[in-house]
């Protein structure tokens, strides 16, 4: 029982998926900085940020809203990323005792943060926050078919195997996945479902702030809003660590490949800090059809190639 | 043996006495009605540990040691009155009874049930005859009960305005036209094997006259069930009726006998061949999808849930359609969890209902402090049967996905489809989150309405069955993969390995350190520090109208062409089966009324040509 407690407190779990996140988070925001010309935030911004919300920052609740329920929905945010994040990194740090989830599991898991923040809005009884939560059930229904089609992709090219750890194997022993056409297609069509999924433009229509204040966040400061920004952060980094996982081979945290670890890391974020900040944000209609229509077609696409092997 | 007849034969007969109680004593009929089915539920307790028999009424009498005079006589009779005790049979005994006292407790305080006459005679009925379907062995004495039980159902809907007589009336169609279809198929049985006991029959589906039988048993169980294309009697029905009579049949009865009579078409009566799969899996997929599609744009909240209890059916006959081991015991955990959770959103729906007066989503909002027993009984279910780890329905669902998975391996048409199916399943499992997103915002979140601000908690009779339930959900989900799964599915179905990881109760436990790690947080952080405001619109005045209402939250699907020109065409109701018959009839009864021109030269030639064809016939 420690040793579970351990994994999902302290490594590879809460504590830190967080300051990992929190760290990408940095980076997500300096690269931003760079490609708009400014100087960026310092290393530690992030956790600045935190902790003057966790500590500073005054809490204002809803006043006829569900009190409650609006402080118990990031609790569950929070939970739903920690254990996530506990069954994605595990396999993914080989680390071989405790418990495991297959990827259906996985899958159920990440819906739990989109969720929890729709019903923390909704709870708030504002109506712009409402409009987000709309707008992010909606993108949870776009998106929801795609990444199942993703993962569908995955469990052919891996023999019908739904075990990460297994998953991850399969591929040290052959190659990467993302190594061949399906994979690539399947790459990019997973890179899409973490931009909506991560509410980055151009998904970011849920908390779009120049039109409807954050939406869904629109109701939330202090302390709430902190563990928002804490699950927000540990989305950020098991997010990218999934797509490592079933597409490119994992890491190895030994010698020289801890570097490439990082890089492989630093890789996938990088592509969706340049995704969302060369791209304007589509309206929720747009985003329904793009993935419904172009996204789905492309991992069908990858399937059937997968299929035969391509 | 004592024990299976009498868990029948009380219900019905106390049920019957309950006519002659005069409906100014409803109290005391409601306590009576809970009487029995405690007693019913200790007997389907003893039952669940006694060991599989199969017995006939002769059998029974003769260890009794009653000696009749002139039962002889009824020797012949005797092989139509079996009975069977098995694992299915005796689990799905225990449920009907546990959700049956569940019901019959909160009805005591449900003004809607209680102003019905014979309300709670008709309940005992429907309870008596249920456990006769269940643990029949004879199909002639399985479909006496199962036909009795369409009445009782009509019974139990309250008609007394236009539209929930027209409901009632559809129902008592549809579904005593899917008996008449399996009398059909019972017949062919008879015909080819020459006996009716169940225990007896195993049947290839290989000609065309087996087929026939079986999609004849097929439509019965589906009617009741209440799948595709069969089901529309289901949200029309749930939409009129009183919340405990829907959360009685449609919800957790009828899917219990009717799912329970489709593993025995399936895994006993039949052997199913890979076509039969194939359409079974169609569907499956077809239920879950179209249903959840109407439920949501649906604004009245009782029609939503209505919907509901169709799409959940297509997970059960995924489950069947797979027809591995692990397929058929998906198929009835999916069965047990809808019982438990669509049983209770029904009386969460009945208690919100009775408490505001309301049954149109906006109408109401903020409720969740006015009754917060009821919204968290109701968020519970709802994150049950949106499949949210770590409840119940997720489990169910979970042991479904990785059937479908495993099935691919194999090499058959349906096998090579996999992706479709599962696809299709976790999309009807986002969609079903989406409408539930719609059920409990509107209903429980959201501003508070001043309108509402009298409202009261349900009373605690309406309340504790409530709680109990979303206990049972949690429960069953908990401990789903290492007690539930292996103590009340395995000895059922036979013993499974999960192809999937998933250990629900380490996962629980979790759960808990993550509130308890919540709240650490929130003692940490700075919360003692708060202010509350009415809500920020970004510098606007807020006004006693602002609002978004959850009504509004789907519209954008409307708008897309083709969902639009389906929306339109479901209003229209054209993938009604009832709705298609009734007009076909309608047109054809125009066609006669033709011929009754009233002149009497056309009456002559009719004749005329009646006697013509009468004497070709008679003449070859």
């Amino acid at each position: 029982m420690e040793t579970y407690l351990f994994y999902f407190l302290i490594y590879p779990g809460f504590l830190f998926a967080a300051v990992i996140g929190a760290f990408l988070s940095w980076f997500d925001r300096k690269i931003t900085a760079r490609v708009q010309f400014r100087k960026g935030p310092p290393l530690l911004q992030p956790f600045y940020d935190f902790f003057k919300l966790l500590l500073v920052k005054e809490t204002i609740l809803p006043a006829r809203g569900a009190k409650g329920v609006f402080l118990a929905a990031p609790v569950f945010a929070v939970f739903g990323a920690t254990m996530a994040g506990v069954f994605i990194l595990l396999p993914l740090m080989n680390i071989t005792t405790g418990f495991h989830g297959d990827l259906i599991v996985i899958f159920y898991l990440l819906t739990i943060p989109s969720l929890t923040y729709v019903i923390g809005a909704l709870s708030s009884g504002n109506p712009l926050a409402a409009v987000g939560a709309s707008r992010e059930m909606k993108l949870i229904m776009s998106y929801e078919l795609t990444f199942l089609l993703v993962m569908a992709g995955i469990i052919i090219k891996s023999g019908q195997s739904i075990d990460l750890y297994q998953i991850i194997q399969i591929q040290r022993e052959g190659s990467p996945f993302i190594g061949s056409f399906s994979g690539v297609l399947l790459f990019i069509v997973a890179i899409f479902c973490l931009q909506a999924k991560l509410a980055l433009v151009p998904f970011d229509m849920p908390e779009a702030e120049t039109e409807i204040c954050d939406g869904i966040f629109i109701e939330y400061s202090g302390t709430p809003y902190a563990m928002i920004r804490l699950s927000k952060y540990m989305l950020f980094f098991i997010l990218p660590a999934f797509i490592i996982a079933i597409l490119m081979n994992g890491i190895k945290l030994e010698g020289i490949h801890i570097l490439w670890a990082i890089l492989k890391l630093l890789a996938v974020v990088l592509l969706l800090t340049l995704i969302r900040n060369t791209n304007p944000r589509v309206k929720i209609k747009q985003a329904i059809r793009f993935f419904f229509t172009w996204m789905n077609l492309l991992a069908i696409i990858a399937i059937v190639l997968a299929i035969f092997g391509l | 043996m004592t024990q299976a007849i009498n868990i029948i034969v009380l219900p019905v007969l106390i049920g019957l006495l309950l006519f002659l109680i005069p409906a100014g004593f409803r109290f005391i009929k409601g306590i009576i009605a809970i009487g029995v089915t405690l007693i019913t539920g200790f007997l389907a307790i003893r039952l669940f540990g006694s060991e599989d028999i199969v017995f006939s009424l002769g059998d029974w009498v003769a260890a009794s040691g009653m000696q009749t005079p002139g039962l002889n006589a009824y020797a012949d009779a005797d092989k139509y009155s079996s009975f069977s005790l098995d694992g299915l049979s005796k689990l799905i005994t225990l449920f009907i009874s546990l959700l049956s006292l569940l019901i019959a407790v909160y009805s005591i305080m449900y003004k809607t049930a209680g102003a019905m006459r014979n309300y709670h005679a008709w309940f005992l009925i429907t309870l008596g005859f249920s456990f006769g379907a269940v643990l029949s062995n004879n199909l002639l004495l399985f479909l006496i009960c199962w036909g009795i039980l369409g009445l009782t159902l009509y019974r139990l809907i309250r008609g007394n305005d236009e539209t929930s007589s027209a409901a009632a009336k559809k129902t008592l169609i549809i579904i005593g036209a899917s008996d008449g279809i399996m009398i059909l198929g019972i017949a062919i049985i008879w015909r080819i094997t020459g006996t009716l006991n169940m225990d007896e029959i195993t049947l290839p589906t290989s000609d065309l006259v087996r087929t026939v039988a079986f999609l004849a048993l097929l439509a019965g169980s589906f009617t009741k069930a209440g799948a595709f294309p069969f089901h529309t009697w289901v949200p029309d029905y749930a939409e009129k009726a009183p919340a405990t009579s829907s959360a009685y049949l449609p919800a957790s009865l009828d899917k219990l006998l009717g799912i329970y009579f489709l593993a025995r078409i399936t895994t006993g009566l039949f052997a199913v061949g890979e076509w039969l799969r194939f359409m079974m899996l169609t569907i499956g997929v077809i239920t879950i999808i179209t249903a959840v599609m109407m439920a949501l744009v649906q604004h009245n909240y009782k029609r939503l849930l209505g919907f509901h209890a169709v799409s959940q059916v297509g997970y059960m006959i995924l489950g069947f359609g797979l027809g591995s081991l692990i397929g058929v015991a998906a198929g009835l955990f999916h069965m047990i969890n809808n019982a438990i959770y669509k049983g209770g959103l029904f009386l969460t729906a009945g208690a919100v209902e009775q408490q505001t007066g309301k049954e149109e989503l906006n109408e109401l909002g903020g409720l969740s402090r006015a009754m917060p027993l009821t919204f968290f009984a109701a968020l519970i279910f709802a994150l049950s049967i949106s499949g949210i780890p770590p409840f119940n329905g997720f489990a169910s669902k979970w042991m479904i996905y990785q059937g479908i998975i495993d099935f691919g391996q194999g090499i058959g048409i349906a096998n090579k489809l996999w992706i479709i199916w599962l696809g299709l399943a976790v999309l009807g499992s986002a969609l079903t989150l989406a409408s539930f997103i719609k059920f409990i915002g509107g209903i429980f979140l959201g501003r508070q309405r001043k309108e509402l601000s009298a409202v009261r908690e349900a009373s605690p009779v309406m309340w504790i069955p409530m709680l109990i339930l979303a206990m049972g959900c949690i429960g069953f989900g908990v401990f789903a993969t290492n007690q539930i799964i292996p103590r009340l599915f395995m000895p059922v179905t036979g013993v499974f390995e999960y192809t999937g990881i998933w250990d629900s109760s380490t996962v629980s436990l979790l759960v808990l350190v993550s509130i308890a790690l919540g709240i650490l947080i929130y003692l940490m952080g700075n919360l003692k520090n708060f202010r509350t405001l009415d809500s920020f619109v970004g510098g606007e005045k807020m006004q006693e109208e602002t609002s978004f209402s959850t009504l509004e939250f789907y519209k954008s699907f409307q708008e897309f062409k083709w969902l639009a020109f389906m929306y339109r065409k479901a209003k229209d109701k054209w993938f009604d089966l009832y709705d298609l018959t009734r007009q076909f009839l309608t047109w054809l009864g125009r066609l006669f009324s033709r011929a009754h021109s009233g002149i009497l030269h056309d009456y002559t030639l009719w004749v005329l040509a009646g006697l013509v064809i009468l004497l070709l016939l008679l003449i070859t």
